[in-house]
């Protein structure tokens, strides 16, 4: 197996893009990671799109053909990649896998997801449909559901308080207003949220004990990277930046079935495994992009990953560990708090953030000072399939 | 109309006597391929819930309650508990099983599990 780098990376800004479909996200998306790549006009090898719903949200299938078409890629091969939100990831470790193994040189992976076509209600079902069908969907359980469920059981064995969580969220949205790409790019106070007689109305409860805000939107977008083998890194004009580790592990589809529902074994065994391919540690870490897509899961991750110990997450938050500047500056994107989650695109997107951040590309007040090191956890399902990186600055 | 039976079915593996619900091919815990059926036992203790606000196509409710709670056979199923507040709840209390319709699904109506709070 030959070493991978990134040598192109893209990413159209999050939102509610009532002008595009989802061919047009995936191709922008595309087209800037190859013009980052300096590949111009010059074809790939294969390319891997994530998408999650585009039979059920949008009425159209085999998009990997579609996007090849659109992009004047043929012959180029071409699959879609489902894995829940943890498709971008997914496509990620497959593109990798096919070039680290000597068949394709240079692979285009592009994640994405319209989500706003359909309305709020219609979306809520199409991610609940991930849930196991007969045992918990037939209930009206939600994504944001589960995540209550597992705040309740967290809150209970770990202490962790509502304060925490919206210690979470306004870091988050802080980091979001600064991002070009953040779907969510206001920021919030505590009195905004919390205090205030207006807090009930602004910010009501989604999935008792989760509020509005500690929740991720549902959100339109994409983001794409090029994959090269990491000898044929200096034929392009970015510095590469390696995929030095990967890990994945799956869990029990229903969560009440894990021995221990606080327990996310499926994110430790990812990160471990990643970390242990890369041969660092999680103090050697610069950057961390989590999956947020509730304000718990930041918490919660950031002890399964062992950047801090068991049930003390939440007390790193406050204590500004986190924070752009403190021990593991985690989601300086935004996460997926602010960043937004069109659920094939995520992964990639988190990626993405990351290379920008081990180029050193972004602007001072977003940049992980001298950052050589990055790792991203993907979270499937509710914590069913999860995919983690480590990347590292090339030379 | 309220059906009374309980009617969902878990698996005990003949092997090493985990319960699994809902079904695996293969035993959790050992890989084993056999089963006997066993039907949940008695009141059940709840394990966690959330009231959920935004609620999926197909629901008219303001808001529901779900949760997951443990027979007393070990068996441990999700199901919707009959609640207007988070206080009327704590863990580990016990909560009567019923059987009932939880959502309609095309027209029909779909039967599972509803939890009743036990003061």
């Amino acid at each position: 197996m030959r070493p991978v780098a990134i040598v192109g990376a893209g990413m159209i800004p999050f939102g509610r893009r009532d002008d595009d479909n989802l061919m047009d996200l995936l191709a922008y998306a595309s087209l800037n990671a190859l013009d980052d790549a300096g590949l111009g006009d010059k074809g790939v090898d294969s390319v891997y799109v994530a998408n999650m719903g585009a039979g059920m949200l949008n009425h159209q299938m085999s998009v990997a053909s579609a996007l090849v078409d659109r992009l004047s890629l043929m012959p180029a091969a071409a699959e879609a990649i489902e894995n829940g939100p943890a498709s971008g990831a997914s496509a990620i470790k497959n593109g990798l896998l096919a070039v680290a193994s000597g068949y394709y040189d240079v692979v285009l992976v592009v994640g994405g997801e319209k989500m706003r076509d359909v309305s709020g209600w219609r979306a809520t079902d199409f991610v609940a449909s991930m849930t196991h069908p007969t045992a918990e969907y037939i209930y009206g359980i939600t994504l944001p559901g589960m995540a209550g469920m597992f705040t309740r059981l967290y809150m209970e064995k770990y202490g962790v308080t509502r304060e925490h969580l919206v210690q979470v969220a306004i870091k988050n949205q802080e980091m979001g207003a600064l991002n070009p790409y953040a779907h969510v790019e206001s920021r919030i106070t505590h009195e905004g949220i919390v205090d205030s007689w207006h807090s009930r109305v602004n910010n009501p409860p989604v999935a008792d004990p989760l509020h509005l805000y500690d929740v991720c939107p549902v959100s339109d977008g994409a983001a794409a990277v090029i994959l090269a083998p990491l000898d044929m890194a200096k034929k392009f004009k970015k510095t590469p930046v390696v995929i030095a580790g990967f890990g994945q592990a799956t869990d029990t589809h229903s969560l009440q079935e894990r021995q221990d529902p606080t327990d996310l074994k499926a994110v430790t065994l990812a990160s471990q495994q990643a970390l242990a391919m890369a041969k660092l540690t999680p103090s050697d870490i610069s950057v961390a992009e989590l999956h947020d897509a509730f304000t718990i899961l930041e918490i919660a991750e950031s002890e399964h990953v062992g950047f801090f110990p068991k049930g003390q997450g939440a007390q790193a938050v406050i204590d500004g560990k986190t924070k752009l500047g403190g021990q593991i500056p985690i989601n300086v994107s935004g996460g997926l708090k602010a960043r937004g989650h069109p659920v094939g695109a995520t992964g990639v997107a988190q990626v993405v953030d990351l290379v920008w951040q081990l180029r050193h590309e972004l602007p001072e007040g977003r940049q992980v000072k001298n950052a050589q090191t990055g790792l991203s956890v993907n979270f499937g399902g509710f914590g069913n399939n999860v995919v983690s990186f480590v990347l590292r600055r090339g030379e | 109309m309220m059906k009374q039976q309980i009617n969902i079915v878990a698996y005990q593996c003949k092997a090493c006597g985990k319960v699994h619900f809902p079904f695996h091919d293969r035993c959790l815990s050992c890989k084993g391929r056999e089963f006997d059926e066993i039907k949940p036992q008695g009141n059940a203790k709840l394990i966690t819930f959330s009231q959920i606000f935004n609620l999926p196509w197909g629901f008219d409710n303001r808001f529901i309650f779900v949760g997951v709670a443990e027979f007393e056979n070990g068996v441990k199923a999700m199901g919707q508990i009959t609640a207007n507040d988070p206080g009327e709840l704590k863990l580990g209390m016990t909560v009567k099983p019923t059987w009932g319709v939880v959502r309609v699904i095309g027209g029909e109506d779909v039967y599972g599990l509803i939890y009743k709070p036990i003061q």
